[in-house]
């Protein structure tokens, strides 16, 4: 028994219904059409039944033997495993995370070195407080203690007065070392008219000015 | 001859779609419950199925597993544009096709498991028509076995078989008419007369 497409035009519409009316998807005017021509042809209706045994047998269930149970627990096995893998992920940012901060650290820690290492070696202009010790190369530089009461406009009045600054001082016994504001203020007049002052305790030259 | 048409069949159809819908929107969600009850339903079609394709049992499961490992992670991206069933069948035939190549080989013809499996439990009559139609897709390509098996087996339409097996309309309902025509002309002289002389009988 040989099928060719150059059936009669029936037969080969026919032909082509058969697996949607088999499916029960085929409109009812087609199913209908099919019953009607099936009743009136002997191949159609052989090939039909062939076609009903053909879907009769890929309906039966499968012959490979496979159980589902334990494909169910392999396959909940594998998402159990997912889950984990799904978790881990936080903890590789957190990884990464360290790891930016500790490089952070570490550059933070070569550029504090490298200005240490700049500012130890830069010595030039060292900050100086007034309570340091006076600088020894200060010519006609005299220690003046003022008395306790001296109000400050009276210092600096007799300062002014004397052609002298405040270079330094006070000190921890309140002593303030003073120098001549110009070059031509000799240091030994100015040193009598303080001690002549009054107000003025103690005025003394710095010893190791020549 | 009754002349009416019955919509059981699509009815049952789309109140399985639609319930399969609700079950992969809760596997979605993240459901295990959910996914085992889809899992289980589909089972034996898709065992069915893959059986065209090979007959090795083990990469049958495997390909299973990976369909249902899909669908738990891309549940969320479906958008109801199918059946839940096309859905399903198309990741199945991706990861049958994928498992084919890995195990470096196209599909199984392997039968001797054919005549091994449960002949003390299986009827004769299914027997026999296991052996008919088992001689008749031998003669197919895996390729028009697959159809036969998405349009006869599982009631897919063409356009549905065209998006499970990402194919044209038109390649599959070729396959499909050659595929049909091969068994016309074949199946009668495997044994398929006698048994449908039987079925004639009253």
């Amino acid at each position: 028994m040989t099928f060719t497409i150059d059936s009669a035009p029936d037969c080969a519409r026919a032909w082509e219904a058969m697996p949607w009316v088999l499916q029960d998807n085929a409109p009812a005017a087609q199913k209908e059409w099919l019953m009607a021509h099936l009743a009136r042809c002997e191949s159609c209706s052989a090939e039909f039944a062939q076609q009903t045994r053909l879907r009769a047998a890929m309906s039966l269930p499968s012959d490979v033997p496979l159980d589902v149970d334990s494909g169910m627990a392999r396959l909940l096995t594998r998402l159990d495993t997912l889950d984990s893998e799904t978790i881990a992920p936080p903890a590789r940012r957190a990884n990464w995370v360290f790891k930016a901060l500790a490089a952070a650290v570490l550059i933070q820690a070569l550029g504090i070195g490298a200005l240490g290492t700049r500012l130890l070696s830069d010595r030039s202009a060292p900050y100086q407080t007034l309570s340091t010790p006076a600088p020894a190369a200060i010519a006609g530089a005299i220690r003046v203690v003022p008395d306790p009461g001296m109000k400050l406009v009276d210092w600096n009045k007799l300062l002014h007065s004397l052609g002298l600054k405040v270079v330094s001082g006070p000190n921890a016994v309140g002593a303030y070392t003073v120098a001549p504001a110009e070059a031509a203020i000799r240091s030994e007049q100015s040193l009598q008219q303080l001690r002549a002052s009054a107000g003025i305790r103690l005025a003394e030259p710095v010893d190791n000015v020549p | 001859m009754s002349q009416q048409h019955s919509p059981t069949m699509k009815e049952a159809a789309a109140s399985s779609d639609a319930a399969d819908r609700a079950l992969l929107q809760r596997v979605a969600g993240g459901d295990r419950t959910a996914l085992e009850i889809l899992y289980r339903s589909y089972h034996g079609t898709l065992c069915r199925f893959l059986s065209r394709l090979t007959r090795r049992p083990d990469i049958i499961e495997e390909v299973i597993n990976d369909c249902f490992w899909i669908a738990w992670q891309k549940a969320g991206g479906f958008h109801g544009d199918s059946r839940v069933s096309t859905w399903i069948m198309g990741i199945a035939y991706r990861c049958g096709l994928k498992a084919l190549r890995q195990h470096g080989s196209g599909p199984v013809e392997d039968h001797t498991l054919m005549g091994d499996r449960g002949p003390s439990h299986d009827p004769e009559e299914d027997r026999e028509m296991r052996d008919w139609l088992r001689k008749g897709l031998d003669l197919l390509s895996s390729d028009q076995r697959i159809v036969i098996e998405l349009v006869y087996g599982n009631g897919h339409s063409l356009d549905e078989v065209a998006a499970i097996m990402q194919r044209p309309v038109g390649t599959v309902k070729a396959r499909l008419f050659h595929a049909r025509v091969k068994l016309r002309n074949l199946l009668p002289a495997l044994g398929g007369e006698a048994a449908a002389r039987k079925e004639r009988v009253p």
